[in-house]
């Protein structure tokens, strides 16, 4: 991981209220691997001081990379109003990717709505590995509907979901792949996307003895496994999501409250007194 | 120590992450994250929430336990030229106790921190930072038990600081370090749920700033004994404002998370605020304020 102050040499608002930015690294792009993602001083002076973590989309070999995201509070709008040549504090490339190797016979990338942001980087390397692989694509509506082109371009065959129906089919992505995975029959499934798409992929995967990798994501402060903020809950206990993940396996994380009980809280190793500065 | 400044424990791990951003070695000493007796799991998630001007956590003292930690995070510190304090907590006087017995004869420990906002079992629940009377019972536990130098590190939970400060001291504390974080809540309008899975958590950040520094100066008024400044620390002016408040160091938490290299950045600026003032010594400011 590295701390570099870098040039942004390209933005674009791809459909309103979603910005890509081209910013120049050649450390991190040179070291990062797809699944991993940045941590971005967004506020220059604003009134709040945690960076934001976003997906590595795109890499422009040994010279920058991009990223992709949608303007969801003030981190991000603040980001959005970037302009070229500014410059930005990032750290990165953080956490651990996706696992993949050119020996996977076949892959399903299954992507919900800006969750296809760190998939496109993985499907640019898993054709370099020469992998088959399916881009699955959902969105709100077909407007929506980002790197259409650019996925149908590399993948074997482009899988489409649209809530509205306007595209491709009409539901979610997640009953999309319920309803394809039987003949499809990738080897594993690669996923990224709100937790709830994420957790019924994870189900379906489980069902049909599919492999499954998914990206979380949480509110994260320090990005680098100091702080311990970012847990979620696995079956091997707590995990940080910046330095354990973003990348899963489907069938280690716990998904529901309820199971979370017995196995974690309350459990030998956690002392249930209350402390006054929780630290 | 080569200069006045440490990180916040809790804010830097046991040094392994941040040291591939920072050298080690420049820092004034390195205080890790809290230790307890056992392993601890830390709180449900979510544990943390960003606030203006600052952050809410509920971690829940999440650590592999002092055996693990002696094992496998000392030997990696100790190639490091720098003091190494750590912090402990417990649930009993009985638990600081045996954690001060552990840590005696081990190598390449500098100095005890005792986070005390942690809650006395047998008294109910009350946290041993919260009543003068647990405070220095306390301390003088881990007094009795430890040759090294002693840190007792408050908390702004409660009503007067400056008496808990004085009855560290009598329980045999050789400094004291102030701020802990604020106990703060934040609830989510949608779901009308609270930000944090453990409810309330811990405000850190530069929100926190002045009433630390007013807690510094109260307590500087107060106890002879070198004071930590922690609270909100940013910037080498917002260091400067705790030294003038009466702190002899400071250290620094959440502001690591934004900018790894903070530390260093102060560690400098702090030597140039000097020198422009023809000042030689760092003396020459602590608890300089004009009231
Ligand atoms: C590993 C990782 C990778 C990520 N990659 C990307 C990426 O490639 N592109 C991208 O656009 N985002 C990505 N995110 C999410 C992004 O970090 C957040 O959207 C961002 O931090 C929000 O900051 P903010 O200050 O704008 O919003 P905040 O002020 O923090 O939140 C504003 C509102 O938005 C909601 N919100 C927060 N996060 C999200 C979210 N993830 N989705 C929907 N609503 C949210 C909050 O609940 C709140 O209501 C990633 C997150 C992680 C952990
Ligand atoms: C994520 C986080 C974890 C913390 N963990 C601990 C801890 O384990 N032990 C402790 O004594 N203080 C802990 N603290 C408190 C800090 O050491 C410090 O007292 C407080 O954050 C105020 O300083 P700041 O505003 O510079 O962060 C923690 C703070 C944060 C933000």
């Amino acid at each position: 991981m590295f701390q570099v102050n870098a040039d942004v040499i390209a933005k674009e608002e791809v459909i309103p209220g979603v910005f890509s930015l081209t910013i120049v690294s050649p450390v991190i792009s040179e070291n990062a691997k797809p699944g991993q993602f940045v941590h971005i001083a967004c506020n220059q002076g604003g009134n709040f001081i945690l960076r934001r973590p976003f997906s590595i989309h795109r890499i422009v070999p040994g010279k920058a990379f991009e990223i992709l995201f949608r303007v969801v509070g003030r981190g991000t709008e603040a980001l959005s109003r970037v302009k070229v040549y500014d410059i930005l504090d990032v750290i990165g490339p953080l956490g651990n990717g996706f696992k993949y190797s050119e020996r996977i016979t076949s892959a399903l990338l299954v992507a919900g709505g800006l969750g296809l942001a760190p998939l496109l980087y993985l499907a640019e390397e898993l054709t370099n590995e020469q992998v088959k692989f399916y881009p699955m694509l959902g969105a709100q509506t077909k407007t929506k509907l980002l790197r259409y082109i650019d996925f149908k371009r590399i993948g074997k065959k482009t899988y489409v979901a649209t809530d509205d129906g306007s595209s491709g089919h009409n539901g979610t992505v997640a009953d999309l792949l319920n309803r394809t995975i039987h003949y499809i029959r990738p080897e594993i499934i690669y996923a990224c996307g709100p937790e709830p798409m994420l957790r019924k992929v994870a189900q379906t995967a489980d069902e049909f003895g599919v492999k499954c990798q998914v990206s979380l994501e949480t509110k994260m402060a320090c990005g680098v496994g100091v702080c311990l903020g970012c847990a979620c809950v696995t079956r091997q206990g707590y995990k940080m999501v910046c330095k354990d993940g973003p990348v899963f396996d489907a069938r280690d994380i716990i998904w529901d409250k309820e199971e979370i009980e017995p196995t974690l809280l309350g459990g030998y190793r956690c002392e249930t007194a209350k402390v006054s500065d929780p630290g | 120590m080569k200069n006045p400044v440490m990180p916040a424990s809790g804010t830097f791990g046991a040094g392994r992450e941040y040291s591939e951003f920072i050298d080690l070695n420049c820092l004034g000493a390195l205080v890790v994250k809290t230790v307890t007796l056992r392993p601890r799991d830390g709180n449900a998630p979510p544990r943390l929430y960003e606030v203006s001007s600052g952050m809410l956590n509920s971690i829940g003292l999440q650590n592999e336990g002092i055996d693990h930690f002696i094992e496998h995070d000392l030997p990696y510190l100790r190639q490091f030229d720098v003091p190494i304090i750590i912090n402990i907590a417990g649930n009993t006087l009985e638990e600081y106790a045996q954690l001060c017995r552990e840590i005696k004869g081990v190598e390449g420990i500098s100095g005890i921190e005792l986070n005390i906002s942690c809650p006395n079992i047998k008294a109910g629940g009350i946290a041993f930072g919260a009543s003068s009377r647990l405070a220095e019972q306390v301390t003088a536990a881990a007094r009795y038990n430890t040759d090294l130098p002693l840190i007792v590190k408050l908390t702004p939970n409660v009503y007067n600081v400056s008496k808990i400060a004085q009855a560290v001291v009598y329980g045999g504390a050789n400094a004291v370090s102030l701020i802990n974080t604020l106990v703060g809540m934040s609830i989510d309008t949608n779901t009308f749920k609270p930000h944090l899975g453990n409810i309330t958590g811990g405000l850190s950040g530069p929100a926190i700033k002045p009433v630390a520094v007013r807690m510094v100066w109260e307590v500087a008024q107060t106890v002879k004994v070198p004071i930590i400044g922690i609270g909100g620390i940013n910037s080498t002016l917002d260091a400067i404002e705790f030294l003038l408040a009466g702190a002899t160091a400071v250290a620094i938490g959440t502001a690591n998370f934004v900018n790894p290299r903070v530390m260093i950045e102060i560690i400098d600026g702090i030597e140039s605020f000097l020198r422009q003032r023809n000042m030689s010594d760092i003396r020459q400011i602590i608890g300089k304020v004009k009231v």
